[in-house]
């Protein structure tokens, strides 16, 4: 058992989408202390500065249907913003020097999880994208505050639709079970109630831009949580995020994505203490400097997105520069689990849920056309016997058991295969 | 809903392989069963198509001759003379040409009003609810799940298409298998060696390590003598056109799904139950068009399926059950769409089933805040197939419900 590597793999893998060449071997210098501690202080990086932010023009109401031309030439506008969308995204994750800050930013989209599906319109999901990177590492509450403000938010759990008189409860009732308090943690009444305190947000669809309608607000008192006063969208937010069961609720869902999804939170690792104040950060230093990280039974398996920027990362291959264009959106596809596209409000599934026939046969496939793009250059320059050595450094692995290290050396000379063998081996597929 | 079970559902939908254990299959190890333990002709099989989103029952069997319906729904109500007319005034989409054509040979069921009691407008409630079976106590298992329970185990009995398994499969003991669409394709030559070695186990294998490799291992399980089985083309629908330029979009994922259903159905695979969906229900905006896609896919593709058993031997033991979490509100919303509402109908197709109207249909007179009321309980449907399909105890898997729909079956 070595320790120190154990602890360094699941930082590069869980909190950082993989290391870039030569950091793995540095942070092997450098200890995990100062390695951890670096990922707080990262500025993006020049490569990020490189990529040009989508400008998503507002692309109006959809034209009638009696204009085919218009309509068709809508539809297409729409699904080209969301791939652009998508791809900005995935270059983000794979070239920021800021790694922890974009993975912060993916673990809040699986928990807020908006899906363009219903949303349609590429903008307010590349706004809800930005407010969710402004708070990644922020304050809970004020997290709490710009998503109930959000437009796509509001669109997905029908806010357009929460009027005084009939009220729609589902976005309050997600709010508390799936994004603040989580279950149990409230009454069925409690769902009336913050139901009617959400009364009167419109959304423009195409921007996401909501506004405050008083006339369709219920500005009556409404008891909850103790209090018996009227109530809106942010007086409301601040009662529920106030609760404590919100501590424990968020600290759970974070132990979940990065730690284990099959050992409980345990309060030794103070991670709910330091969540208190609702600051994020501090959580997440919880969560690295507490010991969590060495207990060996805590293994995870990388969901398809972090396994791909994983891949990109320690290749430094840019995903929207990957031929054919729609490669990479097909394989995350046929792999279930493309960003901006959860399957259901509760975001995506952990662990085994990944781990069919189907998705390795995928992953294979994928792997086998990523191979054709990659530039074996660097490995080749390796000698062959160090070559297993070398790969295990790039992306980051615990250790090969013999399965693997026998694939890998009777693929030693092609190259290609060597590299598909190795990101598709189960070292890499979870995070040991 | 109750909020226990609502998070056990999303865990189901989420990791239903985690707690119960789904397996997922490739398609030869379905295929070799079919060979070495076939399911014995006559042997009644189910198959489920659930529609995903809340279809719209209004504009699926119109109440043409209403004048209501078309009062509420000035812009996006299908006209007399365009509907496919059936009978008691109710007429099919147009786009639903091939079931018109199941209901004149008597094969088409029709339930109307099919709900549940206390409609929630949630679709994640409400499929929670039509895939557990439990609207009163919430529970986690599915339906066919708790069917599967008292079965003796056999990864084969229960089987859906697509990579992660529908909640309604989740048993208490056991789960039904998931079968990926278009089936696995496994590398072959050196890559495919090297492959097949890192599916071995290896004894520092965590679980979740030990798991991955047995998904790589698995892809390799195949055995030689059954893979000709499969690999030739779905069987010809004789009496519908091989490509269909018209409604169903020729390649939709459900014909897929279908179509590979068929083939192993024909093959004599040992499944009593299939899951198969269609998303995209959930119209509330420009809803006429997207549904008229929709509903032509469904009409087709299950034509297409049932025409495909033909000649098998075992076109008279599929029943195929199409449902839709909810129904959507009578009125149409500002966007020519309409939103989440209640009941719906629901549609039972066989040679083994008396085509015809059951249940009332609900009254445009008589709303309920603004919705369509339930008539009949969905439970009534479940406990019929599970009765008379499934030869099971409909009472023991649902929690004592005594209701049936009356004739449903010859």
């Amino acid at each position: 058992m070595e320790p120190q590597r154990l602890e360094l793999s699941r930082l590069y893998a869980r909190f950082a989408f993989g290391p870039r060449p030569g950091e793995f071997s540095q942070s092997l210098k450098d200890g995990f202390s100062p390695s951890a501690k670096k990922l707080f202080s990262q500025p993006q990086g020049v490569a990020l500065d490189s990529l040009t932010t989508p400008n998503f023009p507002d692309l109006g109401a959809r034209p009638s249907q009696a204009n085919a031309a218009a309509s068709k030439a809508f539809t297409a506008a729409l699904k080209a913003q969301s791939d652009e969308l998508t791809l900005w995204w995935l270059d983000r994750m794979a070239l920021t020097e800021n790694p922890l800050l974009e993975r912060m930013t993916w673990f809040w989209h699986g928990h807020w999880a908006t899906s363009i599906d219903k949303v349609n319109f590429a903008l307010p999901m590349f706004n809800q994208n930005q407010t969710l990177r402004a708070n990644a590492l922020g304050n809970f509450r004020t997290m709490a505050h710009a998503m109930f403000n959000d437009g796509a938010l509001q669109i997905w759990l029908d806010g357009n639709d929460n009027i005084k008189g009939a009220p729609n409860e589902n976005l309050s009732r997600e709010f508390m079970e799936l994004f603040t308090l989580g279950v149990n943690n409230y009454s069925e009444e409690d769902v009336k109630a913050l139901a009617r305190a959400f009364t009167g947000y419109q959304v423009v669809r195409s921007t996401g831009v909501v506004t405050f309608n008083s006339k369709r607000h219920d500005s009556d008192p409404i008891r909850l949580f103790g209090s018996n006063v009227p109530l809106n969208g942010d007086t409301a937010t601040d009662l529920v995020v106030s609760r404590p069961e919100n501590i424990t609720f968020i600290s759970q869902r974070l132990w979940y994505r990065f730690v284990s999804s099959s050992s409980q939170l345990d309060t030794k690792f103070g991670i709910e203490a330091a969540f208190a104040n609702r600051e994020i950060s501090n959580a997440v230093n919880a969560l690295l400097f507490n010991g969590a990280l060495s207990v060996p039974q805590h293994t995870v398996v990388r969901q398809p997105v972090e396994w791909f920027i994983a891949v990109c990362r320690a290749f430094s291959l840019q995903p929207s520069k990957l031929t054919p264009k729609t490669m990479v959106m097909n394989y995350l596809q046929k792999m279930a689990q493309v960003p901006f596209l959860p399957p259901n409000v509760g975001g995506w599934p952990t662990d085994e849920a990944w781990l069919s026939s189907a998705s390795a046969q995928f992953r294979i496939a994928f792997a086998a056309a990523l191979a054709k793009q990659i530039d074996l250059n660097s490995m080749a320059s390796v000698p062959s016997e160090k070559r297993i050595a070398y790969i295990k450094d790039l992306l980051g692995i615990y250790d090969f058991s013999t399965r693997t290290f026998t694939a890998l050396t009777n693929a030693k000379d092609d190259l290609q295969q060597f590299f598909v063998l190795a990101v598709c081996s189960p070292e890499f597929i979870v995070s040991a | 809903m109750d909020t226990i079970s609502r998070r056990k559902f999303l865990q189901l939908t989420g990791a239903a392989t985690v707690g119960a254990g789904a397996a997922m299959l490739s398609i030869s190890e379905i295929a070799e069963a079919a060979i070495t333990r076939p399911l014995p002709l006559g042997t009644p099989i189910v198959v489920v198509v659930t529609l995903y989103g809340g279809n719209d029952g209004l504009n699926t069997v119109v109440p043409y001759t209403d004048s209501m319906y078309y009062s509420m729904r000035p812009d996006i109500s299908y006209k007399p003379e365009t509907v496919l007319q059936l009978s008691d005034g109710l007429g099919l989409n147009p786009a639903m040409r091939e079931m018109k054509s199941l209901w004149d040979q008597k094969k088409l069921a029709i339930i109307r009003g099919v709900g549940y009691p206390y409609p929630d407008h949630s679709h994640f409630s409400s499929m929670a609810i039509w895939q557990t079976g439990s609207p009163i106590s919430h529970i986690s298992s599915g339906w066919l799940g708790r069917w599967l329970d008292t079965q003796s185990a056999d990864p084969m009995l229960a089987i859906s298409l697509g990579s992660v398994p529908p909640p309604l499969f989740a048993g208490v003991k056991r789960s039904g298998s998931a079968l990926p669409l278009g089936g696995l394709v496994v590398p072959s030559g050196k890559l495919g060696m090297r492959c097949q070695t890192l599916g071995k186990s290896s004894i520092n294998d965590s679980p979740l390590m030990a798991a991955a490799a047995i998904s790589m291992g698995n892809l390799f399980s195949l055995s030689d003598n059954v893979t000709g089985v499969l690999k030739g083309p779905a069987p010809v629908a004789p009496d519908l056109p091989v490509i269909n330029g018209g409604n169903a979009g020729g390649d939709s994922s459900l014909q897929q799904q279908l179509d590979l259903v068929a083939k192993l159905i024909v093959a004599g695979a040992p499944t009593k139950a299939w899951s198969v969906s269609l998303g995209g229900f959930d119209t509330h905006a420009n809803e006429a068009n997207a549904q008229s896609v929709l509903l032509g896919n469904v009409s087709y593709s299950v034509a297409r399926f049932l025409n495909q058993l033909k000649g098998s031997g075992r076109a008279s033991d599929v029943t195929v059950l199409i449902y839709s979490e909810f129904g959507r509100r009578v009125k149409a919303n500002a966007s020519q769409g309409t939103d989440h509402g209640t009941s719906g109908p629901v549609f039972v197709i066989g040679d083994r089933i008396n085509g015809g109207m059951y249940g009332d249909q609900p009254s445009l007179n008589k709303l309920i805040d603004g919705d369509l009321a339930v008539t009949t309980d969905f439970r009534d449907i479940y406990s019929s197939i599970l009765e008379r399909d499934l030869k099971a105890d409909p009472a023991q898997i649902l929690n004592g419900w005594k209701g049936r729909v009356n004739s449903l079956y010859k």
